[in-house]
């Protein structure tokens, strides 16, 4: 009984290289008042690398995305069992790191665009500030090391003052990015940063993704097969909040293990 | 025919406009057309009444002057008789004195009686040169006399060098006061005359204190209250509970919460030095008042701040504290401003509340510890006096009305500006 136990558990976790851990999670279960959004995931997410998340929705992938910086901390009535480690800290334990710090080391892109309405300027620093960061010349430095890391640098140069909310959508996804980047954070969490775009916006941040990935962490959770091939390094597949399968994302697209796995990515059922 | 066939036919034969239909439609567009309507007439006719009764008052002179006569004396140095030609602006009714260059025509005080006003002077005329003749501090320095007073008498010497009397004291009109001092007199000693009253510039001075001292207190409240509400407290029945009861109080009527102030605040006022019904009384009490609706607004301004702007503020690491005051008041802030616009309208428009916390005689040097009245409660107060003064109690109507209107008119224009900073 406990061997089979310890076998499904095994089941998620993918024999990748051991070194290079950037999120360690263990025996995850979360809940929704009853409902039992995740079941018992272990799973590693190697650093500098991307990893996608996928799955139908309302499997967890999103729900175990926000888990990594603690939005879900939000959330009434949302019970948390297990833990995840970031490199040696147990992010739950509010002594090894409070949930503030976490959230600068671990930065989060949201589906829908959500610049401040403010400037462009005062959104990329809004973190800095937040920490009583007033010094002009390290701003000013941040501002456009930021933007030219997110690609946006030269679209707006000329006019840092103007709103962030008067930018085109794929800029405006862009310059979440600047603003998640200036904390300098190890990690950035992106929650389906690409839906509410355009396919050259789209185009626009998956490149930026590939550019990214040499200094951060990325985890991003996407409903298209496609993305998730082109620009993801490993792929985990989520089923009512199981973690199915976890692989390179070569092994998971072209000789899935899982038999849901194949359905799932060839359109059959999701 | 099958049943199938039967209803297809009654479906059929219904489709168009019947009889039944349009009767029925019209019924009710009848009562739809007519309530409307009626409203529409019922704020017209408020509209016309007030105007028609109150538009002659209505001057700017009602509105800075004083409600209270005050009464005044002067001696004259220079009180030869000079020769003034008469302008050529005169009014019908004005009447021009050659022998002292001034105006005098028939107008009416505050107390609704006849009197002699004092229209225009000349520039070198001898009112310029008066000195004060009432015992105290400014007795016998100069005192230039101001034109629209009442000329209540002139005391001049006649060709005998006897002193008579001319003016309001003698029942004179405009024109035989201006006769007798033309024709009788050789020189001016002293003339005693008095402002008009029936001003409301007391009035407006403690309405605004009012609106600064109530809004002082129950912004910081209300707003401070619906953030720990919408964004601080736990979402549960006790907090529902709280939003309920403050609602409320909504309901309570303004007077109750009057009778309240008075029992409750006073003490508070009476630490500040106040022995009477007072300015600070009536906006604590209107605080309270205002309380329920500038909660619930506040809170509806914190509704349309979308939750993707806490999320990002949040996920950058800001404490809930910084999100709420860097991200969430400022794009609140709007709505926040209808709410004072809001609260200013009901501050206007209130009377029960403040008949028993501020008192309801008319001051005219307001202070915060002492009585006073708005612009509501003087309306109340000069019609329950002997003398009901219609008049003044619609022209200060009409001003209120347009306040109010005013204030209305600016919420729509910023709720409209609101909507479309969200839509783009």
């Amino acid at each position: 009984m406990e061997q089979t136990k310890q076998e499904i558990k095994s089941q998620g976790r993918v024999p990748l290289a051991a070194d290079g851990v950037m999120f360690d999670i263990r025996d995850l279960n979360l809940y929704y008042g009853d409902f039992h959004a995740l079941k018992d995931i272990s799973m590693e997410i190697l650093s500098q690398k991307v990893t996608a998340f996928i799955g139908p929705s309302g499997c967890g992938k999103s729900t175990l995305l926000r888990c990594l910086n603690r939005m879900n901390d939000l959330v009434e009535n949302c019970r948390i069992e297990g833990n995840i480690k970031l490199g040696k800290k147990d992010i739950y334990d509010d002594k090894a790191i409070d949930v503030v710090h976490l959230r600068t080391e671990v930065g989060m892109v949201f589906q829908n665009p959500n610049p401040f309405p403010m400037s462009i300027y005062d959104n990329v620093v809004y973190g800095l500030r937040c920490q009583g960061i007033k010094d002009k010349a390290l701003l000013d430095h941040v501002v456009e090391t930021s933007l030219k890391q997110a690609a946006l640098w030269d679209e707006v140069k000329d006019d840092l003052a103007k709103n962030g909310t008067k930018l085109s959508g794929g800029q405006q996804q862009r310059l979440c990015i600047a603003r998640a980047i200036a904390l300098q954070p190890s990690v950035i969490l992106m929650d389906e940063p690409t839906s509410a775009l355009d396919p050259i916006a789209t185009g626009k941040i998956e490149e930026l993704m590939e550019s990214l990935k040499e200094n951060y962490t990325i985890i991003i959770v996407t409903h298209s097969m496609n993305q998730a091939a082109r620009i993801s390094d490993n792929t985990a597949f989520f089923y009512l909040g199981e973690l199915i399968e976890y692989n390179e994302t070569g092994k998971v697209f072209s000789n899935p293990d899982n038999p849901r796995t194949e359905a799932y990515i060839t359109g059959r059922f999701g | 025919m099958s049943k199938h066939e039967a209803f297809q036919e009654r479906i059929s034969k219904n489709r168009g406009m019947t009889a039944k239909r349009r009767s029925i439609d019209g019924v009710r567009n009848f009562f739809t057309y007519l309530s409307a309507a009626l409203a529409v007439f019922v704020l017209g006719s408020i509209f016309v009444f007030v105007f028609q009764r109150g538009a002659k008052t209505l001057s700017w002179d009602l509105i800075t002057e004083d409600f209270h006569t005050v009464k005044y004396m002067v001696n004259f140095t220079e009180q030869e008789a000079g020769d003034f030609a008469v302008p050529d602006d005169l009014k019908e009714g004005e009447y021009f004195s050659t022998k002292y260059g001034f105006g005098v025509m028939e107008g009416t005080d505050a107390a609704k009686d006849t009197v002699i006003l004092l229209t225009r002077k000349a520039e070198d005329s001898p009112l310029h040169s008066g000195v004060n003749a009432v015992a105290g501090d400014t007795k016998d320095k100069p005192q230039d006399v101001p034109t629209h007073v009442n000329v209540v008498k002139i005391a001049y010497k006649n060709q005998e060098g006897e002193t008579k009397s001319a003016g309001q004291v003698r029942h004179h009109t405009p024109q035989e006061f201006v006769e007798t001092l033309d024709q009788e007199s050789t020189g001016i000693v002293s003339m005693n005359y008095q402002s008009l009253g029936g001003g409301i510039r007391g009035s407006i001075r403690a309405t605004l204190m009012l609106i600064g001292l109530t809004l002082l207190i129950s912004l910081p409240i209300g707003i401070f209250a619906a953030i720990y509400l919408h964004e601080i407290a736990p979402k549960n029945g006790f907090t529902n509970f709280i939003r309920t009861s403050i609602e409320m109080l909504n309901g309570v009527p303004s007077i109750v919460f009057g009778l309240m102030g008075m029992a409750i605040f006073f003490p508070i006022t009476a630490a500040f030095g106040a022995t009477t019904p007072n300015i600070l009384l009536g906006a604590i009490t209107m605080a309270v008042v205002l309380l329920p609706v500038t909660i619930r607004q506040t809170e509806e301004a914190l509704i349309t701040v979308p939750d993707k702007l806490r999320m990002g503020s949040l996920s950058l690491g800001a404490t809930q504290t910084q999100t709420i005051f860097k991200v969430v008041l400022p794009n609140a802030l709007p709505g926040i401003l209808t709410s004072i616009l809001l609260s200013v309208s009901r501050i206007i428009g209130e009377s029960a509340a403040l008949i028993y916390t501020m008192g309801t005689f008319v001051v005219d040097n307001p202070h915060i510890t002492g009585r006073a009245t708005t612009l509501a409660v003087q309306i109340w107060s000069v019609m329950s006096g002997e003398q009901p003064n219609f008049e003044l109690a619609t022209a200060i109507s009409i001003l209120v009305l347009i306040i109010v209107l005013v204030l209305n008119v600016s919420i729509k224009l910023i709720t409209r500006q609101l909507n479309k900073k969200w839509k783009e």
